[in-house]
C-alpha cells in the first residue's frame, strides 16, 4: 500500500490525542479524528484503524478514562478524559517530539 | 479499564462486543452525517463511511486484542471452531487422535512406571528430611554397628534400623511367603507413622529378650482377618513362630522398599526367637541393616555426615570383625561415615530397571515422534485442501499469526483428545508392564495411581506434541501468497509440486526412526532367543526343584541326626514312583543365591585377592547326573565319602584350567579361604562340564563343588533336584507325602528348573517384548505415513499423470516414476537411519548377549525389512496412479 503523505508518524499518535485530550477536556473518538484533522489544517488525519486500538491501549495503561456519554445529538458515545497519568506521560511525550524535531531539523540542515 | 471490567469482559464476552460494536457504530453514525451534511446522499455517505473505515470486523478485532484477557475469548472461538473442523472430517480426526493416543498413552505407562520406581516420595511425614547412613558407599550394617551409632550419634532427632526379609506364613508343607521387615524400636514414630488398630511397634518391643510381636499392614489385616477388630492379641505364624499381633498400621504406608510392600513388621530382637540364637544380633560381618535417621532441625547432611564420621574409632573398636584379612581390615578402618537423602525409599527394582526404563523412555519417545509426523503429514494435506479458505482469509485481512494461532489451537486439542485417551491406555499398559516384571513368586508391586507427576507429564506430552507436529503445517499455510492459492482452484492450473516437500521430509525422518527401533527390536529379541537358548550347562527340562526346610520340629538334632535326616529324605526321595533320579545341594543354579570363596592351591597364584574368588556349592551325590551335567574325568561323590574320610571336591573344566592349566586336576588339592585363614586341603576326585551358576549371561566361571555327605555342620534347609520321568509338576502330590514320611512339619517350596532360567530372563524377555511391540508399532507408523504421502502426491498429480498416460506412457512406467519416488525417500531413510542406529544402539549394550550393537547382520535384516514393507505399502497407490483413466482424470478439472 502506497504510503499516505498525511499519515501520521509512527509512535506520534498518543502525543496527538493525549494532546487533544488535555486541551479539549471529554472527547469521543470521532471528535478526536475531527479535531486533530481541524487544528492541523488537515495536514494530519487519524486512521480510525489506529485510534480505537491506541485509545484501548492507553485508557489500559491509566493514561485516560473511558465511561459512556451521550453527545447533543443524543447518541450514545464513549467519552475519554486525561488522568493524571496521562498528564505526566503528555509532557514526556511532548519533551521526546521537540527532540526528535530538533534533532531531525539539524540533520535536514546540516548533512 | 478497571481490573473488574477487563474480568467481566471475559466472563461475558459479548459485553466486551457490544461495547465496541456501539462505540465503533458511533463513529461510522458521526462520519456519515459529516459526508451528509457536506452534501452526500445518505447511501452514498454510508458507503463512504464504510470504506473509509477500512474492514469493520478486523478493525474491531485489532481493538479488542488490545484487551489482556482477550485471548481467553480468542480461545474459546478457536476451540469452538477446531471442534467442528474436527467433526467435519471424522475418518482424519480418528486417525490422528488413535496414533496420538497410542505414542502419549506408551510415554505415560513408561513414565508413571519410572515416577513410582525413582521419582515418588515415601508416603511418610516430611519424607525428605529422612537420610540413610552410608559406610564405605554401603546402604547397608551390621546390628552392632547399628546399636554403636544407635547409642552414640548426637545428630538425628529419631533414627531407627531395619531389614526387609520374608516369612513363611505355613507351619507346614507349601511355603507362603510375604514380604516383611524387621525393625528397630523407633521405626514407625521416626517415620511419623500410626496404626489405624493397636499400637505400632515401640521402642519397648525392641529390647534383648523381647516376646514375640507383630504389627501388621492394612491389606494383610484385610485378606487375611477380614479386617476384623479381634485381630489385636492374635497369634500369626511366622516361619513357624507364634507373634502376636499388637496394631494393624495407616493403610497408606508400606515399607521403606519400592516394589516390596512389607506385610509384617517385627521387632529386630526377634530375631534371636527365630534363630533360636543371638547370630545376627551379635554377628559383626552379616550385613543385612539400613540405618535411616531424621536430622535434628538445623542440621544439613554435609554437617550430619561429618559428625557421624567422628564416631569412626569408637566403632571400629566397637565392631570390627575379630578374623578379618588385614587389607579388608584396613578397609573397615578408613571407611567414610555419611549421609545420603533416603526421601524415595529403597529399591532393587532401581538399580535392576534404570537403564532398561531409560531405554524404554527414549524407545516410546521415537514411536511419540514418528507418531507427531503421521499427524503433522495429515494435516499438512488436510491444510492444502483448507488453502482456498485459508487464502480467502489471508485476503480479507487475517493475519498470519493469527491463523498460525488457530491452527495450533486445533493440533493442541488434538492432541490433548488423543493424551485423554492414551491415559486409558497407559493405565492398562502400566499394569501389563507390571505383570511382565513380575514372575509367580516375586510379584512386583508398585502404586501405579495416576498422581499430579504423571498427569502433569502427560498434559506436558499432549501440549508439546500438539505444537510440535502443528506447527510447521501451520506455519506453511499460513504463508501462502493469497492469489497463487485463488488461482490454483481455477480450472486447467497444474499443481506445482516440489520435488521434495516437508511432507516427504518427515516420512524420511519417520523410516529413519523407524529402522533405529526395528534394528534394536531385532538385536532384544535376538539376544533373548539366545539367552533362553543357549546350553547352560545342565538339562533344564524334566526337573523338579523342592526347597525343603525340616528345622521345625528337629530343633535340637545333633549333627549326625541331621545328616541322616537328609540322607533319609534324599533315599525316601529317590524310592518314589515317577522319580529318575534326586540329588541334595546347597544352592541350585540360576536362583540369585551365590556363594564365593578364595581359594589357594600348589602351584597357582591369583592375580589378586579377587581373582582367587571362585563360586561354591555342596551338593550330593548323583546332582550331576540328576542335573544332566557331563563328569568329564574322575568320579563323582559317592557313600565312601563320609565326614571322616579325606576331604573330596569336584571342580569344573574353567576351574581347572584356571588353576591347574595343563595340569590334571585329579588327585591335586585345593584350599578354601576362612576368615584370615586356609581351611584343610581338599582333593579333587572329578572334573565336570561349565555350567551356568548366576546367571545364563554369565561366561564360564571356575565352580568348586564339595560335600554335602561331608558337611560336618549340616543344616536342615535343602534344595533337592528331582528328575522325573513324566510331566514335572504331577509328581508334586507324591514328592509331599514322601517328605511328610520323613520330616512332618516341613515346609516346602516347588519350583521347575526352567521356570527359574525363564524368571531369570525375565528383563531382557520384557524388554525384547516391548521393543519388538515398538518396533512394530513404529514400522506401522511409518508405513502408514508412507501410504499417505503417495496417495496423496498421486491424487495431487491425477492431472499429470492422466496427461502422460494420454500421450502414451505405459503403465509400467508410471508405476516406476512413483516407485522411483518412493525408492528415493525410502533409500534416504534407511541411509539416515542405519546412522542413527550405529550411533545410538551402543545404549542397549549392556543388554545384549551374543551381538555387538553394530552387527552388519541385523542393519541388513532390519533394512530389508522396513524396504520390503515400506513398498508394499507404496505399490497401491503407484498402481492406482498407473490404473488411472486418462480422460477421466483430465475431464474432472
Amino acid at each position: 500500500m502506497p504510503k499516505n503523505k498525511n499519515d501520521i508518524l509512527q509512535g506520534t499518535l498518543a502525543l496527538l490525542v493525549l494532546k487533544a485530550i488535555a486541551a479539549q477536556g471529554r472527547m469521543h473518538g470521532y471528535a478526536i479524528t475531527a479535531h486533530i484533522q481541524r487544528v492541523s489544517a488537515d495536514l494530519l488525519r487519524v486512521e480510525e484503524g489506529s485510534l480505537y486500538p491506541a485509545l484501548h491501549r492507553m485508557a489500559q495503561d491509566g493514561w485516560l478514562r473511558a465511561e459512556w456519554g451521550t453527545t447533543e445529538k443524543n447518541r450514545q458515545a464513549r467519552f475519554y478524559t486525561i488522568t493524571a497519568a496521562g498528564r505526566k506521560q503528555l509532557a514526556l511525550e511532548e519533551e521526546s517530539w521537540t527532540r526528535l524535531r530538533d534533532g531531525v531539523q539539524r540533520v535536514l540542515r546540516y548533512a | 479499564m478497571s481490573w473488574f471490567a477487563r474480568i467481566r469482559n471475559v466472563i461475558r464476552p459479548n459485553g466486551l462486543s457490544d461495547d465496541l460494536d456501539r462505540e465503533l457504530s458511533f463513529h461510522i453514525a458521526e462520519r456519515i452525517d459529516d459526508l451528509v451534511a457536506h452534501g452526500m446522499t445518505p447511501d452514498a455517505a454510508r458507503r463512504e463511511a464504510r470504506r473509509q473505515f477500512g474492514n469493520y470486523g478486523l478493525q474491531k478485532e485489532y481493538t479488542r486484542e488490545r484487551d489482556v484477557f482477550r485471548w481467553l475469548e480468542t480461545l474459546l472461538g478457536d476451540l469452538r471452531y477446531a471442534l467442528r473442523t474436527l467433526r467435519a472430517s471424522p475418518a482424519f480426526a480418528l486417525v490422528a487422535i488413535l496414533s496420538l493416543a497410542l505414542g502419549i498413552g506408551a510415554n505415560t505407562a513408561i513414565f508413571s512406571l519410572i515416577n513410582a520406581v525413582m521419582l515418588k516420595s515415601l508416603p511418610v511425614s516430611h519424607p525428605e528430611e529422612l537420610m540413610v547412613v552410608v559406610r564405605d558407599s554401603s546402604k547397608t550394617a551390621t546390628n552392632p554397628i547399628w546399636e554403636y551409632v544407635r547409642d552414640h550419634q548426637d545428630v538425628f532427632s529419631g533414627t531407627f534400623a531395619y531389614s526387609p526379609t520374608q516369612f513363611n506364613l505355613a507351619s507346614r508343607g507349601q511355603v507362603r511367603n510375604v514380604y516383611a521387615n524387621w525393625v528397630s524400636g523407633a521405626y514407625f514414630s521416626t517415620l511419623g507413622v500410626r496404626a489405624v488398630l493397636g499400637r505400632t511397634l515401640l521402642p519397648a518391643d525392641d529390647v534383648r529378650g523381647c516376646p514375640a510381636v507383630a504389627a501388621i499392614s492394612s491389606s494383610f489385616w484385610q485378606t487375611e482377618y477380614g479386617g476384623s477388630d479381634a485381630v489385636i492379641g492374635r497369634t500369626v505364624a511366622l516361619d513357624g513362630h507364634q507373634f502376636q499381633i499388637v496394631g494393624v498400621i495407616d493403610p497408606a504406608f508400606f515399607g521403606l522398599d519400592v516394589g516390596a510392600h512389607a506385610q509384617i513388621y517385627t521387632p529386630l530382637c526377634a530375631q534371636t526367637i527365630m534363630n533360636g540364637d543371638d547370630k545376627w544380633i551379635d554377628a559383626r560381618s552379616t550385613w543385612y541393616l539400613h540405618i535411616v535417621g531424621r536430622p535434628k532441625p538445623g542440621i544439613t547432611p554435609a554437617q550430619a555426615s561429618a559428625r557421624l564420621q567422628m564416631l569412626m574409632p569408637g566403632l571400629v573398636e566397637a565392631t570390627l570383625p575379630p578374623n578379618w584379612p588385614p587389607d579388608a581390615a584396613a578397609r573397615y578402618q578408613n571407611a567414610r561415615m555419611e549421609v545420603a537423602s533416603v526421601a524415595t525409599g529403597f529399591s532393587d527394582l532401581r538399580t535392576t530397571y534404570r537403564k532398561a526404563l531409560f531405554v524404554l523412555m527414549t524407545v516410546v519417545g521415537i514411536v511419540l515422534l514418528i507418531a507427531c509426523a503421521n499427524v503433522a503429514n495429515l494435516l499438512l494435506a488436510r491444510a492444502t485442501k483448507r488453502q482456498h479458505e485459508i487464502a480467502v482469509r489471508l485476503a480479507l485481512g487475517a493475519r498470519p499469526a493469527r491463523l498460525i494461532r488457530q491452527l495450533l489451537t486445533e493440533s493442541v486439542l488434538l492432541a490433548l483428545m488423543g493424551a485423554a485417551i492414551g491415559v486409558v491406555f497407559a493405565i492398562w499398559g502400566s499394569h501389563l508392564l507390571l505383570h511382565l516384571m513380575s514372575t509367580s513368586g516375586d510379584a512386583v508391586a508398585l502404586d501405579l495411581s495416576l498422581d499430579l507427576p504423571v498427569l502433569a507429564f502427560t498434559a506436558g506430552v499432549a501440549v508439546a506434541t500438539g505444537v510440535l507436529f502443528g506447527l510447521a503445517p501451520a506455519w506453511r499455510a499460513a504463508r501462502v501468497a493469497p492469489h497463487n492459492a485463488m488461482k490454483s482452484q481455477a480450472r486447467g492450473v497444474a499443481d506445482g509440486h516440489s520435488r521434495f516437500s516437508v511432507g516427504k521430509a518427515l516420512v524420511v525422518a519417520q523410516i529413519a526412526l523407524s529402522l533405529l527401533l526395528v534394528a534394536g527390536a531385532v538385536l532384544l529379541l535376538g539376544s533373548w532367543r539366545r539367552l533362553a537358548t543357549v546350553d547352560p550347562g545342565f538339562k533344564r527340562d524334566h526337573v523338579l526343584l523342592l526347597a525343603a526346610d525340616m528345622r521345625s520340629g528337629n530343633e535340637n538334632a545333633s549333627p549326625e541326626q541331621r545328616s541322616s535326616l537328609r540322607r533319609q529324605l534324599l533315599d525316601r526321595l529317590r524310592a518314589v514312583p515317577g522319580v529318575r533320579m534326586a540329588s541334595a545341594s546347597e544352592l541350585t543354579p540360576i536362583s540369585g543365591a551365590g556363594w564365593n570363596n578364595d581359594i589357594k592351591a600348589d602351584g597357582y597364584a591369583p592375580a589378586s585377592r579377587d581373582d582367587g574368588l571362585v563360586w561354591m556349592n555342596e551338593v550330593s551325590d548323583g546332582y550331576f547326573s540328576t542335573m544332566g551335567t557331563a563328569l568329564i574325568t574322575g568320579r563323582d561323590f559317592n557313600t565312601s565319602d563320609v565326614p571322616g574320610s579325606a576331604k573330596v571336591a569336584i571342580v569344573n573344566e574353567a576351574l581347572a584350567r584356571k588353576v591347574f592349566d595343563t595340569r590334571s586336576p585329579i588327585g591335586q588339592h585345593i584350599q578354601v579361604a576362612n576368615g584370615k585363614d586356609y581351611g584343610p586341603p581338599i582333593e579333587i576326585v572329578g572334573v565336570v562340564g561349565n555350567a551356568k551358576y548366576e546367571s545364563m549371561r554369565e561366561t564360564p566361571q571356575p565352580i568348586a563343588y564339595i560335600s554335602m555327605a561331608q558337611d560336618t555342620d549340616p543344616g536342615l534347609s535343602v534344595k533337592v533336584e528331582i528328575r522325573t520321568v513324566g510331566p514335572t509338576t504331577a509328581i508334586i502330590p507324591s514328592i509331599k507325602s514322601a517328605v511328610a514320611e520323613v520330616a512332618p512339619r516341613a515346609s516346602l517350596d516347588f519350583t521347575t528348573l526352567d521356570r527359574q532360567v525363564a524368571e531369570s530372563l525375565r528383563l531382557p524377555r520384557t524388554l525384547a517384548t516391548l521393543a519388538g511391540f515398538f518396533g512394530v508399532l513404529a514400522l506401522l507408523l511409518a508405513t502408514i505415513g508412507l501410504y499417505g504421502i503417495m496417495s496423496y502426491t498421486v491424487a495431487r498429480r491425477r492431472n499429470e499423470i492422466g496427461v502422460r498416460i494420454a500421450l502414451g506412457a505405459r503403465q509400467s512406467r508410471v508405476v516406476r516414476m512413483v516407485m522411483g519416488e518412493v525408492g528415493l525417500i525410502v533409500g534416504l531413510g534407511v541411509g539416515i537411519g542405519i546412522l542413527l542406529t550405529l550411533g545410538l544402539t551402543r545404549l542397549v549394550s549392556v543388554f545384549l548377549y551374543g551381538v555387538a550393537p553394530s552387527d552388519p547382520t541385523t542393519m541388513v535384516l532390519s533394512a530389508v525389512m522396513l524396504a520390503g514393507v515400506a513398498f508394499a505399502a507404496a505399490m497401491l497407490p503407484a498402481w492406482r496412479a498407473a490404473g488411472l483413466d486418462p480422460v477421466t482424470a483430465l475431464r474432472e478439472n
